[in-house]
């Protein structure tokens, strides 16, 4: 089969999968370098899980075309759906699924068994990739004996053992404490680096993904919203629907008390650390957005404060500061530079 | 605390609370341990003359009769065979109606639960009028089709034992793994196929071994109550010398009766039921882990192909016509035939047989309302007897429960033949003998741990800080128990109460040794006339059948309702 691009490791064009009436996938294409890493990104529901789920085989597309490392899984024009034993891949469920039946290694050398390896090469190499993720003293121990940060290893060791070309994480790192994420993210990545396998995840959590990924495309219902190189697509907002998931406010321009400031657009969106509180009523800086409002409530975070600032007409905005000179009540006006201003048209 | 003197709390007398709970738990022993002792007595004495003597004579015969080691033998075999079919036959009906799409799963999840509720005596007694050899209606009907008389299979035979159990013990596999097929995390099995194992390489080496604490459970009660059941052996192979277990313990109290050597046996088959039930629970308790993750999918549906969907239906059709459509078809041609022949001649089809059985027959009346009695006693009595321990097992603090607990689950495994022998032993020589009440309490002292089960998984599932805050709220205890916890508490209570209903309207062995005249049962009556009056048999296991079958009906209902 040739392949569209020579960058074209993964393909996926046109899939579509329906649930009743309900379009969990509608249409949606995209690609993945080899060696490269892609994050799907998005609330519940978008359809980020049930697309990884079509790409392991699990569930079937009902129209669509599917290509991994050159080869043809799935194309509903021709017909074709291989199971999900014969797509080669490994996957790190977001439940873990270590068996509690099996021990460690068991669980580990469970895809090169029924590939059929000879006990002793399967067990020797379970171990180095054991090793590789630090479980080896764990190897005989039963799986229901682990914590989840271990049990997540030894689903990763599990996905790796038989050198799969794409390895594909399901919220992969959802259920761990902020500290081993942030361990087992940069261990991943070292992982990565290692084996050379190509990683997809999917995820609902922007932190994982900028952290892990240097492709992301953006989901909404069935659809890509943005896709791009992690920064571009963090930095850069199209849509009030990414600015949201991003965490950024987004306005109705209509609500506003002066629509006449922005020109011509729908939404407006600006990140909540870039905008400036002043006491009072004062006159807009050169070139920015000044708008007037009063203090609603103000939370302690640390560093800074957060405060949701009531502009009128039911428009309510978060915004950080770190003077901690405000009090609920307050009259403010808040500035926002123009270039920290994101104009949306939907 | 303060030093205010009205505050201070007197001695009291034991609480409702802390009295009630350990009456229950109580009696629960002394129903268990009193005829236990009596046996285990009976069995250690030897009459020399008038004087009895203590004696292990009658354990020393049971190591060198060869009857014991045949019907030991025949026990095994009985019991091996009906749990390897079910096994297999209870797990694929429970995998077609969970994990496939065939047609009407629905309506065939309830089906398949059918046969747990019939009596397996019962279906005996069809199965005999549908193939006893060249009398059977198979071998009529086809016979006369194909203008040849032929024998048939063997229903008399420990083949025939192995089947008709197998048929009605299935759903006790079925109901054991269905819960956990349907709410397994899926990511176990897609796990297993994204990493490169077949669909079946899956099944064999995932979901079977994920399934493993349920089928082993399933696997040793399916066992133990087909070696210990009494009246398929004796419905189909007693007559032909063939003896198991339980039919060898009543031909010892019977012909020639020596109580001590059947005691003796008794003790004997009691004490393999609790080594086997131990091992089990030290097994379960290694074995112990969770399935349901709660973050998975649900379980994937086989979308079958036109094949795989014939051969499901199949298998399922199969199942219920041999199980309830053929046994009762037949129940109902004989009862319907003043004279049967093994053939039905629709001319002369009569309710006759059921109006003398339920009208005119004084024995079948009084049995009918014997059982009757029995039931809807018994089952108030066993519901009220197993709250009260539940309470204590699941809420009480106490250091002796798992002891208490095990103790409690001992009528479990040990078959009824054997428990009323006991109690035959305990009575015999008291004023209960020969009463519907001894037959009540025997009944009561072998099935109440259903119910205990029953009542503790609900109860253990209802949060304690319900009652700890109409505790709070000035209620007290009573109150709390009345307003709170039993209302919560409903539906497993009838639950119970109607599995107790059924299991005392069909049971047989647990009878068999404590009737007298005037408190014969619907079983025994089915019984006593199986030489020589096959109609009103047909017409008494139709008339059982029914109440059974409204038994089944009020279980589904109230299944509804605590889901709702």
């Amino acid at each position: 089969m040739r392949q569209d691009a020579p960058d074209d490791f993964v393909t996926i064009r046109n899939v579509t999968k329906k649930f009743g009436e309900f379009r969990a996938l509608d249409g949606l294409s995209f690609s993945v370098r080899e060696g490269g890493t892609l994050a799907l990104l998005g609330p519940s529901g978008c359809g980020k899980t049930t697309m990884l789920r079509c790409l392991a085989g699990l569930e079937t597309p009902e129209e669509g075309f599917i290509s991994i490392a050159g080869k043809v899984v799935f194309d509903s024009a021709k017909g074709i759906n291989l199971n999900p034993e014969d797509r080669g891949l490994g996957v790190v469920f977001q439940s873990y699924a270590v068996w509690p039946h099996m021990s460690v290694v068991e669980n580990v050398e469970f895809p090169l068994r029924v590939r059929g390896v000879a006990p002793a090469e399967r067990r020797a190499r379970a171990m180095e990739i054991l090793e590789i993720v630090g479980l080896t003293a764990f190897a005989s121990r039963s799986a229901t004996q682990l914590s989840g940060g271990q049990q997540q290893r030894v689903a990763l060791a599990r996905a790796l053992v038989h050198k799969p070309a794409l390895v594909l994480f399901d919220e992969a790192l959802s259920n761990l404490d902020a500290q081993l994420r942030e361990h087992m993210r940069l261990e991943l990545q070292a992982l990565q680096d290692r084996l050379g396998f190509t990683a997809l995840y999917v995820t609902h959590d922007q932190g994982e993904a900028l952290g892990l990924a240097e492709t992301i495309i953006l989901m909404n219902a069935g659809q890509i919203e943005a896709s791009g190189p992690a920064r571009q697509v963090f930095m850069t907002h199209h849509s009030s629907f990414a600015a949201r998931f991003f965490g950024l406010n987004v306005v109705e321009t209509a609500r506003l008390a002066a629509p006449h400031a922005i020109a011509g657009k729908p939404f407006i969106a600006f990140q909540r650390e870039y905008v400036r509180i002043s006491e009072g009523v004062t006159g807009p800086g050169s070139d920015d957005l000044v708008l007037l409002g009063t203090i609603a409530t103000r939370s302690f975070q640390g560093l800074a404060d957060e405060y949701a600032i009531d502009l009128g007409n039911d428009v309510s905005v978060r915004v950080l500061d770190r003077s901690g000179a405000f009090s609920p009540g307050q009259a403010v006006s808040i500035a926002i530079s123009r270039k920290d201003l994101f104009l949306l048209d939907a | 605390m303060n030093a205010d003197p009205h505050l201070t709390p007197k001695k009291k007398r034991m609480t409702l609370q802390a009295s009630l709970p350990l009456i229950g738990v109580g009696v629960g022993i002394l129903l268990i341990i009193g005829p236990f002792l009596a046996g285990l007595i009976r069995s250690l004495l030897l009459w020399v003359g008038n004087d009895p003597q203590v004696s292990l004579a009658n354990y020393s015969w049971l190591l060198t009769d060869t009857r014991i080691r045949t019907a030991a033998l025949n026990s095994l075999i009985c019991g091996l065979g009906a749990m390897s079919v079910s096994l297999v036959l209870g797990t694929s009906l429970a995998w077609i109606v969970s994990r496939t799409n065939v047609p009407g799963r629905e309506t065939l999840r309830t089906l398949n639960l059918i046969p747990f509720f019939f009596s397996p005596y019962v279906g005996a007694i069809g199965w005999i009028f549908l193939i006893a050899p060249y009398s059977g209606l198979m071998q009529t009907s086809l016979g006369s089709l194909l203008g040849v008389s032929f024998e048939g299979p063997n229903i008399y035979s420990l083949a025939g034992v192995i089947w008709i159990l197998s048929l009605f013990y299935t759903p006790y596999v079925y109901l054991f793994v269905i819960s956990p097929l349907q709410r397994m995390d899926a990511a176990f099995e897609d796990a297993a196929r994204v990493h490169g194992a077949s669909f079946w390489t899956t099944i064999r080496l995932v979901t079977l071994p994920l399934l493993q604490p349920g089928l082993l459970s399933a696997a040793l009660i399916v066992f133990v109550t087909s070696a210990g059941l009494f009246d398929v052996p004796l419905a189909l192979t007693a007559t032909k010398g063939i003896r198991t277990m339980p039919t060898e313990v009543f031909a010892l109290v019977r012909y020639p009766s020596d109580l001590g050597r059947a005691a003796a046996f008794g003790i004997f088959i009691t004490a393999i039921t609790i080594v086997l039930t131990l091992w089990q629970r030290a097994h379960l308790s290694k074995r112990r882990y969770e399935i349901i993750s709660g973050k998975g999918y649900k379980p994937r549906v086989i979308e079958l192909r036109t094949t795989g969907t014939l051969i499901a239906l199949a298998i399922e059709v199969l199942y219920l016509l041999t199980s309830v459509v053929l046994p009762v078809l037949a129940l109902v041609l004989v009862a319907l035939s003043p004279l049967w022949t093994g053939r039905f001649n629709p001319a002369t089809a009569t309710l006759a047989n059921f109006s003398y059985v339920l009208f005119d027959y004084s024995l079948t009346r009084q049995a009918i309302l014997n059982s009757l009695f029995l039931a809807v006693t018994g089952a108030t009595l066993g519901v009220m007897l197993s709250g009260l321990q539940s309470y204590y097992l699941i809420r009480v603090r106490s250091g002796f429960k798992s002891f208490i607990d095990a103790i409690l689950a001992l009528p479990l495994g040990i078959p009824g033949i054997v428990l009323s022998l006991f109690f035959l032993i305990f009575a015999i020589r008291t004023p209960l003998y020969g009463t519907l009440a001894i037959l009540l309490i025997a009944y009561i002292a072998r099935f109440f741990p259903f119910a205990t089960r029953t009542i503790s998984a609900m109860l253990s599932a209802i949060h304690p800080e319900l009652e700890e805050s109409a505790r709070a709220n000035g209620a007290t205890w009573a109150q709390t128990m009345r307003f709170v916890l039993l209302p919560l508490l409903r539906p497993a209570l009838i639950a119970a109460w109607i599995m107790l209903f059924i299991i005392f309207i069909r049971e047989l062995g647990a009878s068999i040794l404590l009737y007298a005249s005037g408190t014969e049962t619907i079983s025994i009556a089915m019984l006593l006339l199986s030489e020589n009056s096959v109609g009103y048999v047909a017409a008494l296991a139709l008339i059982q059948l029914v109440l059974l079958l409204t038994g089944f009906s009020l279980f589904r209902l109230t299944k509804v309702s605590a889901i709702q």
